[in-house]
């Protein structure tokens, strides 16, 4: 689904939640009568955990297509080996084949991606443009973090991740 | 707490987490009706063994490290003794499972984590072999330092300028200087690998943490040069720049990963 140049992507988990509710509501109004006269609300209720996901992915997406320009001026290509702990902040651009892929289901894809000098993961808050399978070579932009904020080893918060010919 | 062999800490999580309950079955068949909630103990301790032996890897486990967390919201709650028992057997049995998947999946404890205070054994036994060979002036040990650190923290067009200063006296430490700067410049303007490139010589290889493999591709030859360059820029510093230590010490990391090869 496009909203203006931005496609929304909305996870699978979010459209079983909907289904689940909505047999469970369907299923409520035909045998319980009394729940039928609460349906005014709960049918605009059972459509906002759609709305919600789709709000906040364009949000997000948004986010990270605005940023791209800035990341792709500012953007060093680095081997993976060289990536360190001293470089934590600095935005970094990365080629590679990606080895593993995590965690697409929820939008929040975690790709390993392996050039000739080593592996690291590249975690993304938001759903990719492209559909990045294993074995596709992509070129990721995108700042240095720690895995997990304070600690940790470092990782890299994906901004954009696109494939390249092999 | 450093001094106790993880072996022990990792027998010790599903003895004291299995021990504990079967303990409180054996008392209650003895007569002993104490509250099962008790026996959770064994649980709560092998929690925080987990979460130290995940505290002590390198990489950090955040499931073994909040296990403690866990067995505090499970076990505070009084619990009579046959869902007590049931309770803690399935903790005990994940805890167990966590602690083969911290061991397979999260490397080794023994793996060196510095403390930022002293030289990995590695790293030292490199700077110890190279010493008396790497005959640097303070001012090069100084410029070398400050190269390691510019290029470890990613301002590849500082360390490109700090490389390109005055040649160094020996020949072996201004042909590093010179390689970091090619590469240094090559990552900086994002360039693709120039060609022919920058190399160690043969008379060098002495010095050098990692020897040249004969037979390899350019671009490993180009990656293996550049290692060896920060490697051999470092041991310079270390040895002939003591108060340029504590940068140096802030990117053995880095250096370290270079070194491991």
């Amino acid at each position: 689904m496009k909203i203006g140049n931005i496609d929304v992507k909305i996870s699978i988990i979010s459209i079983l939640v909907f289904v689940f509710f909505t047999i469970v509501l369907i299923l409520a109004s035909v045998f319980t009568p009394e729940v039928r006269s609460n349906l005014i609300w709960m049918i605009p209720a059972l459509f906002m955990l759609l709305v919600i996901p789709v709000a906040l992915n364009y949000m997000s997406r948004k986010q990270y297509a605005d940023l791209e320009p800035e990341y792709e001026r500012q953007a060093k290509t680095v081997r993976v080996r060289l990536i360190n702990e001293n470089m934590i902040g600095k935005i970094v651009r990365i080629e590679g084949v990606v080895e593993r892929v995590h965690f697409q289901f929820l939008n929040r894809p975690q790709y390993s991606i392996a050039d000739r000098s080593g592996a690291i993961s590249c975690k993304m808050f938001t759903s990719p443009d492209e559909d990045i399978k294993v074995n596709d070579i992509v070129e990721v932009l995108g700042q240095v973090i720690r895995r997990y904020i304070v600690s940790g080893e470092p990782v890299i918060n994906c901004v954009s991740i696109r494939k390249k010919e092999s | 707490m450093n001094k106790i062999n993880p072996r022990y800490l990792e027998l010790a999580i599903p003895v004291l987490s299995f021990g504990a309950p079967l303990a409180g079955v054996l008392a209650w068949r003895a007569g002993y009706e104490i509250s099962f909630q008790y026996f959770a103990f064994g649980c709560l301790i092998g929690s925080v063994l987990l979460a130290y032996l995940a505290w002590i890897r390198p990489r950090k486990d955040i499931v073994a490290l909040s296990t403690p967390l866990y067995a505090f919201i499970f076990f505070v709650v009084p619990t009579d003794y046959a869902s007590g028992l049931v309770l803690q057997l399935l903790y005990a049995l994940s805890l167990t499972l966590l602690l083969l998947r911290l061991k397979y999946r999260f490397g080794d404890p023994h793996t060196t984590v510095s403390s930022g205070k002293e030289l990995a054994a590695t790293m030292k036994e490199y700077a110890d072999r190279t010493r008396d060979r790497v005959r640097a002036s303070s001012i090069d040990g100084h410029r070398a330092a400050v190269v390691v650190s510019r290029f470890a923290m990613g301002d590849f067009a500082e360390a490109a300028r700090a490389a390109d200063g005055q040649p160094a006296d020996e020949a072996s430490l201004a042909r590093a200087f010179s390689i970091v700067s090619e590469h240094a410049t090559v990552l900086d303007r994002s360039l693709p690998r120039p060609d022919p490139f920058l190399d160690f010589l043969p008379e060098d290889s002495a010095l050098l943490a990692l020897p040249p493999t004969p037979g390899v591709s350019d671009e490993k030859r180009f990656d293996t040069a550049l290692d060896n360059a920060l490697l051999l820029l470092f041991t310079a510093a270390w040895n002939s720049s003591p108060a340029d230590r504590p940068h140096l010490l802030a990117c053995q990391g880095f250096l370290g990963k270079l070194l491991g090869g």
